[in-house]
């Protein structure tokens, strides 16, 4: 079990999300992780966010000379979301994970990633809408209080993780104490080679009742994971609107985030789409009525959970292994 | 339950193999120009920083201070500019000095200020020594550079390095890598600098190579 627990360690911190524990020198609060070997193609996509990058700035101060202009801005913003979003980041695994281990509908799966990508562009607004426009904190203020934005976004992936290991767990446990055909059919099935009709047929009578295993929709798991994959805001939100309040034109700052959050919540839904749909794609192939489909399904949702809570408990193992957790 | 702990170990695995926030692409452009600061007995001694931020992080950095719309002082930016120098400690200064395979080792940097142009960018400037003064007889090679690319690094086009107090004679050359032309030189690149940062190593990729050989 020690050696479990030691690799389990080892591989979180093997993680390059959490290898670099110091906070960049520049930070704006939030950790943006670094980035590890990419290939040329890497190379050429870390360009393009640049571009868009730049192309924002520009953006901004267009707007505010001339107010069309900001049609312009928003769909630079848009596009920046939808790059800053294409990278791997913790939200949208998150989703994705939450996804595969609690979720089977499509449309629920689209709301989630769009409100989390909205509370993103929200939480932005009012850091520096209260930090920087009412309080007119300096950036090391403001950088601290991001920071503890940062923390309890962690600790609830943490939470979510451990409350789905939990119900998933004690799925998957049902799953497999979930009982065996009746007595009679279980011996017709026994003997394929009288019945054979019946023994492809009888599969179907060994599926657990869903219902039982607690699969009902949850709001307020629902609400938790929309809250751990979008509470942390991102650094371009942040200096976007820093920015924009910087060139006395707040609002600009904030309509940008929003169409921001639009790009965001597009690579959001579509990969959590995809997540739904692998599930969905893989129960079918192995054939959803049959037991052990059922608890292989069981097992994979148990999987997932374990990823959210593992998840967390690195991000947050990241944050206390670093000095800068104590001097802020 | 062999399956189980098979399917755990890959999950593990697999989160412990994909970079979750490769997302880190330049937040933060930094223009830089570097000064290498002599001893009197010719050795190198320091190496002087000065790196101009972009509008946007100028901004950041400039939040709650400035009066009635003027650039903040530099008093008011000294409090940023110590934790800024003083987090950089963990980073190496994004600096790397190098004599062929030998890395060298900084002291404690100085002078360290923030300052506004009246344009609102803020510049920082430090004097970073190194921890035993350097002969460059032998060719003298320093990047900088953010290894996790959070920051992107680029020299000034014009005068990006100059020499103060050098011994006549000494020549500085200035190499800019090309990311997307790769090949031999990015491989040699990779090997000569690997082992600096675990798991960060994308910045080096990008950082301009500052060579100085004196007589």
């Amino acid at each position: 079990m020690a050696r479990f627990v030691f690799a389990v360690a080892a591989l979180a911190l093997a993680n390059p999300a959490v290898a670099q524990f110091a906070k960049n020198p520049f930070s704006l609060g939030v950790d943006e992780g670094a980035v590890g070997h990419v290939g040329r193609l890497g190379i050429w996509l870390l360009q393009q966010q640049a571009h868009f990058y730049q192309a924002l700035r520009l953006g901004v101060e267009a707007a505010q000379k001339s107010p069309s202009a900001i049609f312009w801005l928003a769909a630079t913003a848009f596009g920046y979301g939808v790059f800053h979003a294409a990278g791997p980041g913790h939200g949208k695994a998150v989703i994705a994970f939450y996804m595969l281990a609690n979720e089977r509908a499509l449309k629920r799966g689209l709301v989630l990633s769009g409100l989390a990508a909205l509370l993103q562009a929200l939480v932005a607004i009012a850091l520096v809408g209260v930090a920087a426009v009412l309080l007119g904190l300096t950036a090391q203020k403001m950088a601290a209080a991001t920071h503890w934005v940062e923390i309890a976004a962690y600790l609830c992936i943490a939470a979510l993780g451990a409350w789905l290991v939990w119900r998933k767990g004690a799925a998957f446990l049902a799953a497999c104490r979930a009982p065996r055909l009746p007595a009679s059919s279980r011996f017709q099935c026994d003997n394929l080679g009288d019945d054979l009709a019946h023994g492809l047929r009888c599969a179907h009578c060994v599926a657990p009742d869903p219902a039982l295993l607690g699969d009902h929709f949850s709001w307020r798991s629902s609400a938790v994971t929309v809250v751990a994959a979008g509470a942390r805001p991102c650094s371009g939100a942040l200096l976007v609107l820093v920015f924009a309040f910087a060139q006395g034109a707040f609002s600009i700052g904030v309509w940008a985030t929003l169409a921001m959050a639009a790009g965001t919540a597009l690579t959001t839904g579509a990969l959590a789409a995809s997540a739904v749909l692998a599930k969905g794609a893989t129960t079918k192939i192995l054939g959803a009525q049959t037991r052990r489909a059922e608890i292989f399904a069981r097992l994979l949702e148990l999987v997932a959970a374990a990823v959210v809570l593992f998840l967390g408990l690195s991000l947050l193992a990241g944050l206390f292994v670093s000095s800068r957790l104590w001097t802020l | 339950m062999n399956l189980f702990k098979a399917f755990v170990a890959a999950g593990l695995a697999a989160i412990g193999l994909c970079p979750l926030s490769a997302n880190a692409h330049p937040h933060v452009w930094v223009a830089a120009r570097a000064q290498i600061l002599f001893a009197p007995d010719g050795k190198i001694a320091a190496i002087r920083h000065s790196w101009t931020f972009d509008e946007m992080y100028s901004a950041f950095a400039a939040q709650g201070l400035g009066k009635d719309g003027k650039p903040p002082t530099k008093e008011e930016l000294a409090p940023l500019a110590k934790t800024n120098v003083e987090s950089l400690a963990e980073f190496q200064y994004f600096t790397l000095a190098k004599t062929g395979p030998k890395a060298y080792e900084f002291g404690e940097p100085r002078d360290y200020e923030l300052e506004a142009d009246d344009k609102k960018l803020v510049t920082l400037r430090f004097t970073l020594p190194l921890k035993e003064p350097v002969s460059a007889k032998k060719p003298f090679t320093f990047m900088v550079y953010d290894p996790s690319y959070f920051v992107d690094i680029e020299l000034e086009k014009a005068d990006p390095v100059t020499l103060k107090d050098a011994p006549s004679g000494c020549s500085l050359t200035v190499l800019r890598p090309d990311p997307l032309v790769g090949g031999d030189k990015a491989k040699l690149d990779e090997s000569f600098f690997t082992g600096l940062a675990p798991g960060a190593n994308f910045g080096v990729k990008l950082a301009t190579r500052t060579i100085v050989a004196c007589p």
